[in-house]
């Protein structure tokens, strides 16, 4: 381990176990303008010779033990899966976009029908890889999310109330997100997109015993409401809104999540144990898919190959969006 | 160079701590102390680049320079305690993170320390007291940090 900072003896244990299992070195590194949650830059998902977990400078104390502690979960269950079986991540293809793409693009069209003020063209097109995108970004992390945090939960006692207030925070900004987008995606849409994090945050609830962990409040509108009973709402005002909708959804998300996540917390650390918490991600992962809908908009890939299409995604944007719209595109607008 | 253009050479030197230019940090710290030797503040800035350098014995030195003109300085003995605690003098970073937390109960990294020492030396019950202190601090400016970000 690379580091001149203070760590408490739990966390240099999680970081010294880690290096031993995946017979790796990690380094930490503290950023200004590094994301909340922190970032696991790896040598198996990234074409790199170092595991690095950055954090934001600002945190000096427990919240960067957290950080640490999930980062190095995540690292783990990383590491097992390129040692024990084969490490692969959702990536995607010109035709898997072009897939996503015209799924959106039909669905939108419905939404559009109805509504009055209608989307500009331009607007339209954009919207639709910036979905496809986002949902990509948002399955290929939220799956991993309760694992990663079970698993802290259950083996770090000490980082408990740590992560009792970064749980409360991502779930306030993650139910934030897309929030100045509401009226422009498809419906269909933000409605999945909330009912991840909103399943996940009930799993949470659940699987991690706290009062305060009310996934329910997280929701954005429920601010306008402080002085109404929950019941009240969400059966009378509420019934036709996207957010009653989220709620819907993610009751039948957090059902798919139960089954999945059976899993002992508590097991000692080996590769095994990590490598099966990869295996059940990868399942939870498509079983999320497969209720969205979604199945064939993406594809298990090695790393790199998520990396090659980041690279050339511009191009599979374009090249979807010009065979959905055939001549009647012009390149102007792609 | 007169004695007035200290706090400017302070003000460079932390820029480039921000910048993790350590090093350049470092020639104008030394300009400045060689400037004005009794201002602690330089010393104790000294002390936080060596520090981020891993030169722990010497931050512990400039500390104590530090102290020395003002023992009332609760950054100095922070940084201290710090320094200590990465060569493993458990007993002697606790005293000086104790002192640092006494002098000002705002600073979360001396709380931390505290917790860490406390911890060292087998007093886990105590470490907890300072541990939630730190976290209520963390908590605190990552609240204000939020905001500024969201401002922005």
């Amino acid at each position: 381990m690379k580091t001149n900072m203070p760590l408490t003896k739990p966390i240099r244990k999680v970081i010294s176990e880690t290096e031993r299992l995946l017979d790796t070195e990690l380094t930490l590194l503290r950023k200004p303008d590094a994301a909340p949650g922190g970032t696991l830059i790896d040598v198996y998902t990234y074409n790199i010779d170092k595991n690095i977990i950055i954090f934001p400078a600002n945190y000096i104390g427990l919240l960067k033990d957290f950080v640490i502690a999930k980062q190095c979960t995540h690292l783990l269950i990383r590491g097992a899966a390129a040692k024990k079986s084969s490490y692969r991540v959702l990536s995607y293809t010109p035709d898997s976009v072009y897939r996503g793409l015209r799924q959106i693009y039909l669905d939108a069209l419905k939404d559009e029908a109805k509504k009055e003020k209608k989307l500009p063209v331009k607007k339209l097109l954009e919207m639709l890889f910036m979905l496809y995108r986002q949902f990509h970004e948002d399955i290929n992390e939220l799956p991993w999310n309760p694992i990663v945090n079970a698993r802290v939960y259950t083996r770090m006692e000490q980082l408990r109330k740590t992560q009792l207030y970064i749980l409360l925070k991502d779930g306030k900004q993650d139910m934030d997100e897309m929030i100045d987008m509401m009226e422009i995606v498809p419906r269909r849409y933000f409605v999945l997109d909330k009912s991840m994090f909103y399943a996940r945050d009930l799993y949470l609830a659940k699987t991690l015993p706290s009062d305060k962990l009310m996934p329910v409040v997280n929701i954005p509108q429920m601010k306008k409401f402080d002085h109404l009973e929950v019941k009240e709402m969400l059966t009378t005002r509420w019934t036709q809104t996207a957010w009653y909708q989220s709620k819907i959804f993610g009751d039948a998300m957090l059902t798919i999540m139960e089954k999945h996540l059976s899993v002992d917390w508590g097991a000692d650390m080996s590769l095994d144990y990590y490598a099966n918490l990869y295996d059940v991600g990868v399942n939870l992962t498509n079983d999320l898919l497969s209720y969205m809908t979604m199945k064939d908009w993406f594809i298990w890939e090695k790393p790199q190959h998520l990396l090659a299409a980041d690279q050339q995604a511009p191009e599979y944007e374009k090249a979807a969006l010009k065979k959905i719209f055939g001549d009647l595109i012009e390149d102007s607008l792609v | 160079m007169p004695v007035s253009e200290v706090p400017r050479l302070l003000k460079r030197a932390e820029l480039y701590v921000r910048q993790t230019k350590y090093r350049e940090a470092l020639v104008l710290y030394d300009e400045a102390i060689r400037l004005e030797p009794t201002n602690a503040e330089g010393w104790c800035q000294r002390a936080a680049a060596k520090i981020e350098m891993e030169r722990f014995s010497d931050a512990v030195a400039d500390c104590d320079q530090a102290l020395l003109l003002n023992p009332n300085y609760a950054d100095a003995w922070s940084k201290k305690g710090l320094a200590l605690y990465q060569l493993e003098q458990y007993v002697p970073a606790l005293a000086a993170a104790t002192r640092a937390a006494a002098l000002n109960a705002n600073d979360a990294t001396a709380w931390y320390v505290k917790g860490i020492c406390l911890e060292e030396t087998g007093k886990s019950e105590e470490s907890e007291i300072a541990y939630a202190k730190s976290l209520e601090l963390e908590i605190i400016l990552d609240i204000k940090e939020e905001k500024n970000r969201a401002w922005k």
